[in-house]
């Protein structure tokens, strides 16, 4: 069966409502990053996040080596087409319930590259988004900011879940 | 005889070399026989989006070429289009450049110093150079405005100036990086076990680095003096008193492992503030462009018939670029050469016979940039089997924890 | 390193004195720069296609060559490729960089491989072969490297004539009905 985006974004709202989110969820986010493309500069932003200026360990989030660990995906990148197929494999992969943030203007518009015959669309044309962060590259303040707005997206899902 | 297949992504938290590394090895007991590789992922088709724009259009697009290397892509840029068309850049704009492209190389070496201790399984390390990272991140956004994508070129010169008043605050760090530099020197190159993770590893001799064509610190550290700062003058250089930097100034003798390739990127760091404090002090008063309106500058270019080459010095390695101008609006041809191209090659030699947990030191020791270049993979016949990069990096970090016993 | 710096002027007769009639254009360009005025050289020259390989391996009279990469432009007609060295590096001030440049005809694109004599070749030539759709012979490993395996196998994205990338352009911002 073979599904388009838009089915995609259907089947997402379905299992939010359906499954409840685990108390532990309150504690601790875990995160997955995938480089579709991208030029690096929002990636080395995402790793100084981390580092003891920024610090987003204090927070419990930490960055994991496999999607099957996550609670959030972080994309950046213009997506080619060598790259499709590793996206959808790493957001079938993770755990309900997840939420996907795309970090940077390639992969929220194409920014620069918006023409070119090796890019395959804007990243929700392919998995289905819930926060955008938008910058070229975003300062580390404005990726800690997205990681939080996914976090209460996530959290008035689960209270919705309970009523 | 075992063989299995790893699609290997290096480095689960160093960002240029995630996903886009794809190695196959070709494995016997623990012993690697075999490496290829296969490059492509990150192809975005930047010279045909090239050929759409004009020059000054095509500026933004050449600093989003690769977030770590910034400044060298435009710079090569700039030069290749001023040869075509004939334009001399002011001698203040020169110093200037050499200034931004002085503090994104300490910026980038010590970024890989602490991506490389990570490899090697020491943490606090990596925590403690990007730290110290962060004050040249500071002071790049004090004079250009963005810590990561600069904006400082245009064809003929650059767009802001550096100002008497805005000296204090560059010596101030300075000062800092020349404490701090002693403090690096004895974390990285007096340990007992990074020495022994490190020496006698993943060796590239000097006949292999000319063969391949290797550029940068990985072939600096093999003795093959290749600088282009030092050789082929762009900019200030010229003016400089500079010279190649090689792994016999510390050891006395030049082996090309991956204990060279620390020595090299540490001292380089020292030797880009040794350049800044130069400029400093002998900085030209001049015009900041040749040509300040951007639409004469457009008009100009318009009319140009020729073609130009650029080459400057990333720290990665020699970043060429090649222009040409048909007296249209947009050029007719655009190449682009990013330094880890020439460093895929030697990652062969570096390779064969290593042991499966070294993979990720000596895989990062040549600081590709990924945005650059592509995966490799390594065959291995009979059982296919997917290795993680957690995998390796465990094999990696146990591997130092059992030295340190 | 080499044993002896040649002028730019030496290596310019010396390739016309071996080469003869190959030779057919040479330019030597020289620019300053910083306040000092230091120079640095630039010889462009083209050749006849059947001469390229035998013109690397002169170059190693001198030193051995390193090979930055080769351009292309399609010309109409013809296929122009630039292979750009450069030779006397490590000696501070005196690296002389060299343009050759060769043209293929269309119908024709073919071009023995110098992977014999500078190995490093093998990558920017495997890129010429996907983006130009030039024939290297003798090319010990010609899969593509940068394209994806399933891009069409006659759109050559630097052709500027019908079998360029046009089926394949995308427009990100396009939205989608």
């Amino acid at each position: 069966m073979v599904l388009d985006s838009h089915d995609w974004f259907v089947l997402h709202c379905f299992r939010g409502a359906v499954m409840a989110l685990p108390k532990s969820f309150k504690r601790s986010l875990w995160v997955f990053h995938i480089n579709t493309g991208s030029c690096n500069g929002c990636d080395i932003e995402i790793i100084a996040a981390l580092t003891p200026r920024y610090d987003v360990e204090r927070f419990g989030i930490k960055l994991v080596g496999s999607p099957r660990h996550a609670d959030v995906l972080l994309i950046t990148g213009p997506v080619t087409r060598q790259m499709v197929e590793r996206v959808k494999t790493a957001y079938e992969q993770m755990p309900d319930p997840k939420a996907v943030i795309v970090i940077g203007n390639c992969g929220s518009t194409g920014h620069t590259f918006h023409t070119s015959y090796n890019l395959v669309g804007p990243v929700d044309n392919i998995i289905p988004v819930d926060v955008y962060v938008p910058g070229c590259p975003p300062r580390p303040e404005a990726i800690i900011d997205g990681v939080v707005k996914a976090w209460l997206k996530l959290e008035t899902l689960e209270v919705k879940n309970e009523q | 005889m075992s063989k299995m297949s790893y699609s290997l992504p290096i480095g689960p938290i160093h960002p240029a070399l995630k996903e886009p590394v794809m190695f196959e090895f070709e494995i016997e007991g623990e012993r690697i026989v075999n490496v290829d590789f296969k490059v492509g992922h990150v192809h975005r088709g930047i010279e045909w989006i090239g050929t759409q724009k004009n020059p000054l259009q095509i500026l933004p697009i050449a600093e989003r070429i690769c977030g770590i290397c910034n400044i060298s892509h435009p710079i090569a840029f700039c030069i290749a289009v001023e040869n075509a068309a004939g334009i001399d850049v002011p001698e203040r704009a020169q110093y200037i450049r050499v200034i931004v492209a002085e503090l994104e190389r300490i910026h980038s070496h010590i970024l890989w110093a602490g991506v490389a201790a990570h490899e090697i399984g020491f943490d606090s390390v990596l925590f403690l150079t990007w730290r110290v990272r962060e004050k040249v991140l500071d002071l790049i956004e004090y004079l250009t405005g963005n810590r990561i994508t600069k904006a400082m070129f245009t064809v003929g010169g650059v767009r802001r100036d550096i100002t008497e008043d805005q000296y204090p605050k560059i010596r101030e760090a300075l000062n800092y990086y020349k404490e701090m530099f002693n403090k690096l020197k004895h974390v990285f190159l007096d340990d007992k076990t990074v020495m022994m993770r490190s020496r006698d590893c993943g060796i590239l001799t000097k006949k292999e680095a000319l063969e391949l064509c290797a550029v940068g610190p990985t072939a600096r550290a093999s003795g093959v003096k290749k600088d282009v700062r030092v050789d082929y003058a762009y900019a200030a250089y010229g003016d400089l008193d500079i010279k190649t930097v090689t792994p016999d100034a510390v050891t006395g003798e030049v082996k090309g492992d991956v204990y060279d390739r620390i020595i090299v990127r540490l001292l380089e760091v020292a030797q880009s503030v040794d350049i800044i404090e130069q400029c400093l002090d002998n900085m030209p008063s001049g015009d900041l462009t040749a040509e300040a309106k951007p639409a004469k500058l457009l008009a100009l270019l318009r009319k140009t018939v020729g073609e130009g080459v650029g080459r400057a010095e990333a720290p990665r390695g020699e970043v060429i670029h090649y222009v040409k101008l048909t007296g249209e609006e947009h050029p007719y041809t655009w190449k682009v050469r990013a330094p880890t191209y020439n460093n895929l090659m030697p990652w062969v030699p570096m390779l064969m016979g290593e042991q499966i947990a070294d993979i990720p030191i000596v895989a990062a020791s040549t600081d590709p940039c990924m945005s650059c270049t592509n995966r490799v993979t390594a065959v291995i016949n009979g059982k296919r089997d997917v290795l993680t990069h957690e995998y390796l990096h465990k094999l990696s970090v146990e591997k130092t924890r059992r030295l340190m016993q | 390193m080499s044993s002896k710096i040649l002028t730019p002027e030496e290596i310019v007769k010396d390739f016309k004195q071996t080469f003869k009639s190959k030779v057919k254009e040479t330019k030597i360009e020289r620019k300053t720069v910083g306040v000092k005025k230091k120079e640095r050289v630039t010889i462009w020259l083209k050749a006849e296609k059947e001469s390229l390989h035998d013109m690397v391996k002169h170059l190693k009279n001198y030193d051995y060559p390193h090979l930055a990469v080769v351009s292309g432009n399609d010309l109409g007609k013809t296929i122009e490729l630039i292979y750009h060295f450069t030779i006397y590096y490590g000696n501070p001030l005196h690296e002389i960089l060299i343009n050759l440049s060769v043209e293929l005809p269309k119908e024709k694109p073919v071009i023995p491989t110098i992977t014999d004599i500078i190995p490093g070749a093998l990558v920017t030539e495997r890129e010429k072969q996907e983006m130009l759709g030039v024939k290297i012979e003798g090319i010990p490993d010609s899969r593509r490297i940068f394209l994806p395996d399933d891009f069409p196998e006659d759109a050559y994205p630097w052709r500027k004539d019908g079998k360029g990338p046009q089926k394949m352009i995308r427009d990100l911002y396009e939205v989608k009905k």
